[in-house]
């Protein structure tokens, strides 16, 4: 061990007052040498990839921010041993949601990222009798539980603009036991309006009104449409609804796995009544606190997100316009373009020059690849490498 | 050693907001189940006098927390905060690499969950019908028994015995038909441990008498146990088809709030397991933690030992007083102390020593106690004295 304890703590301690965590935010790369407990594990690992470009997963390529990484090195206890404790409670955070979003802790239920709550609403709403309703393609958590669990599901194909027929999806809904409405879109990146949402909820609810519509906003906050609104208010008064939500996304957490669900009491007490064990022992502590000081951070971190995001969104999506390849109208951190060619090889000759762009999203896997949004510079790099495969006949790629 | 740690982490938490205070406040997982059941404060209790803090002794954690080398190495993987598991450096692929390597076994031997309560629920779902049931302790950890009962699938519950060890013969017998059967190893609240002959036994029996049965051994407080006769189950899960060895870094490895368990075993007992498995289910954090403490053996074996003198200390004051704790290989104690548990840990909780719940059928007589620090079992003992002396009828109701 290379670093004795109290050159730790001097370290350690600068970041109290911020400064450290700020030179960390922005050291994407890992030259923080003085850190040592994983010399010969971890930074092999790292300088493997220090250099790659990743585009591939939605994420908020600048983290957290100051205040949430603070929150989690406070989460370590004034003696360091509190992360050997269980989480115990989730109210606390269950609280500060409940306030965010003007509803009350029995409104709210926390998972293991949207990944659990998704699942969770998969598995009480879903059966034999009462498949799972989705588009295709569409983010597949559900589908997969749904299928694993031997349920039926129900696609519902979407028109040359990757949006839903409405009409269409509300009517395969009628007896479903679950439509899964995923707005803004993954992987297609498109977004319906607050007034065709509302419309289109209101008509499954009247058509079928045993079928509950979890509709995952799991890219809410990167809307720039202004005809946009969250269904919480919604899902709070209706037992049909359910929001989800994560912190994967525009928060920058993906690392740190908490996501949650919104509803009217009902239908949270039957998520929690399924799941409440493994959904207070998914929980680890860091999140809870990093969760905590994410929601009471002010609102100018997601507004200056959103904003850091558009920019390089009109960047990307005109490089590739210009070039003829029109993508899908985004209000997500990712686009939808048609390159033309099947995305395999594509995918590999961008990896193999450090840029990775997402797999496979079926039945648009020979013309359509999904990118996200890195940061500018990391964009500005990958549209080179993106021209240089490009201008390759597909042919000679694969 | 505590004081110099306090000294510098205080330096990390000054500016920390009211909010975080609040909840740093200890809260078991009581708390939580009394949230969920409307049932905030059923245990109310004056404040403690100044310059006293609360003993949480109700969850068997580890209290000094998995460690510098570990917290430091979160505090350096900051920077991938923003990144999925898969995605980070080390990603949790890596952690399954470190622990197959660790085992000297291949990642194909192993799954991840988001602490072992992942593990044992999704065994539940994978292994056990409404045809193929769940046979397990009474008492023993509960997970696998909710988790059955919440899918209406059936569970048998055999009895401990009269030293309150697993009734092995019984749970053979018990077999037949089932979809699951569940050892806990050392038991979790009795504190007994089971030999490694015992374990071959049983699971040699078990497979004859119910072929189709998956065997699961729980062995969360397995780098706690002293007893030479003890060993793992791992390499009977590897060379056993429908045998998994559990493990967690929530007990010793003092990484409960983290979230990491994973599951051992042959490959195709492990692929039906990991069908259930929540992707993503282990943070970023939680992989280059587990990765740094699985490094640093040395730091484990230094808990082992300080848990093993406090354990041994607080025994043998507890016997003293005229308790009886049964012959305990984890970081916890059952203990008889003649009288309800309730009355008990309720007399415990008014001086701020907080114990574990009830654990029926023995809530009439027996009481969980976790092992805290030395100091802290110091103190806690003087308290235990104090609520031992007074006869049933006064010091209960």
């Amino acid at each position: 061990m290379a670093l004795s304890r109290r050159s730790f703590v001097r370290a350690a301690g600068i970041g109290a007052a911020g400064a450290f965590t700020s030179s960390f935010i922005s050291a994407r790369g890992r030259e923080n040498a003085v850190w040592s407990a994983l010399d010969g594990i971890v930074e092999p690992l790292h300088a493997a990839q220090s250099e790659v470009i990743i585009i591939s997963s939605n994420e908020n390529p600048m983290g957290p921010g100051p205040k949430v990484l603070d929150a989690i090195r406070a989460a370590f206890g004034a003696d360091g041993s509190r992360p050997g404790r269980y989480s115990g409670s989730q109210r606390d955070l269950i609280d500060a949601l409940a306030a965010k979003h003007k509803v009350k802790p029995e409104n709210i239920v926390l998972g293991c990222g949207s990944t659990q709550i998704l699942r969770s609403v998969t598995h009480v709403f879903t059966a034999k009798d009462k498949p799972l309703v989705a588009t295709i393609p569409t983010y597949e958590e559900c589908a997969d539980y749904a299928t694993l669990m031997g349920n039926k599901v129900v696609g519902v194909s979407l028109n040359s603009e990757f949006q839903p027929d409405l009409d269409k999806f509300a009517d395969a809904a009628r007896g479903a036991g679950l439509v899964f409405y995923c707005n803004p879109s993954n992987p297609s990146s498109t977004y319906v309006g607050a007034k065709a949402t509302r419309d289109f909820l209101a008509k499954v609810n009247s058509t079928s009104p045993d079928t509950t519509i979890l509709v995952d906003e799991a890219y809410f906050e990167y809307v720039t449409n202004p005809d946009h609104e969250t269904f919480i208010p919604l899902a709070v008064q209706n037992p049909r609804i359910i929001v989800a939500r994560t912190f994967s996304k525009a928060y920058g957490m993906a690392g740190l796995r908490m996501g949650y669900a919104v509803g009217h009491p009902d239908s949270i007490r039957k998520l929690r009544e399924w799941d409440a064990g493994t959904g207070t022992s998914s929980l680890n502590v860091l999140a809870m606190h990093a969760a905590i000081a994410a929601v009471e951070q002010d609102d100018a971190f997601i507004i200056n997100e959103r904003a850091r995001n558009a920019a390089v969104r009109d960047f990307t999506m005109k490089w590739f316009a210009d070039r003829g390849m029109k993508p899908a109208d985004s209000q997500a951190n990712f686009m939808f373009v048609n390159i033309g060619r099947p995305v395999g090889p594509f995918r590999a000759a961008c990896a193999a020059q450090g840029v990775r762009v997402a797999r496979d999203f079926p039945p648009f896997e020979k013309t359509h690849c999904r990118i996200a949004f890195g940061t500018m510079d990391e964009m500005q790099k990958a549209v080179k490498v993106f021209g240089d495969v490009l201008a390759r006949p597909a042919a000679a790629v694969a | 050693m505590l004081r110099t740690r306090r000294g510098f982490f205080d330096a990390l938490t000054r500016e920390r907001s009211t909010a975080t205070a609040a909840w740093l406040s200890a809260r078991g997982h009581e708390a939580y189940v009394g949230e969920l059941q409307g049932q905030q404060g059923r245990s109310p209790r004056p404040p403690l006098p100044p310059g006293v803090s609360e003993i949480r002794i109700s969850s068997n954690e580890n209290p000094l927390g998995p460690g510098p080398k570990v917290l430091e190495a979160i505090t350096r993987e900051f920077p991938e905060a923003g990144r999925y598991p898969f995605n980070s450096t080390p990603s949790d692929r890596n952690l399954v690499e470190a622990l197959a390597a660790h085992h000297k076994v291949k990642p194909e031997n192993i799954t991840l969950g988001a602490g072992s309560q992942e593990i044992l629920k999704n065994s539940v779902r994978a292994f056990t019908s409404t045809a193929h049931g769940l046979v397990t302790a009474s008492p023993t950890f509960e997970n696998p028994t909710s988790t059955a009962r919440r899918l209406g699938h059936p569970v048998k519950e055999v009895p401990v015995d009269s030293e309150f060890r697993l009734d092995l013969t019984g749970m053979i017998a018990a077999a037949p038909g089932a979809g699951l059967v569940f050892f806990n190893n050392p038991n979790n609240p009795t504190a007994t441990v089971h030999g490694a002959k015992d374990v071959t036994m049983f699971v040699e029996r078990v497979r004859a008498a119910a072929p189709d049965a998956v065997i699961l051994i729980d062995e969360a407080y397995h780098e706690y146990v002293t007893d030479p006769a003890y060993a793992t189950a791992v390499p009977l899960a590897l060379a056993t088809p429908n045998v998994l060895a559990v493990r967690t870094f929530s007990k010793a490895y003092g990484m409960a709030g983290i979230r990491v368990g994973y599951a051992v075993g042959h490959a195709d007992t492990i692929r039906k397991l990991a069908r259930f498995k929540m992707p993503y289910n282990v943070s970023g954090f939680g992989v280059v933690a587990a990765m740094t403490a699985l490094a640093d053996q040395a730091y484990l074996a230094a808990e082992r030992k300080r848990n093993a003198d406090v354990r041994a200390f607080t025994m043998k004051a507890l016997t003293d007083a005229g308790a009886k704790p049964t012959a305990s290989e984890g970081n916890f104690l059952f203990v008889d102390v003649q009288r309800p548990a309730r009355a008990f840990r309720d007399g415990c909780g008014m001086q701020g020593v907080m114990i574990g719940r009830d654990f029926p059928p023995f809530e009439q007589s027996h009481v969980r106690i976790s092992i805290g620090t030395m100091a802290e079992m110091r103190r806690a003992v003087d308290v235990f004295r104090g609520v031992l002396k007074p006869t049933l009828a006064a010091g209960g109701r």
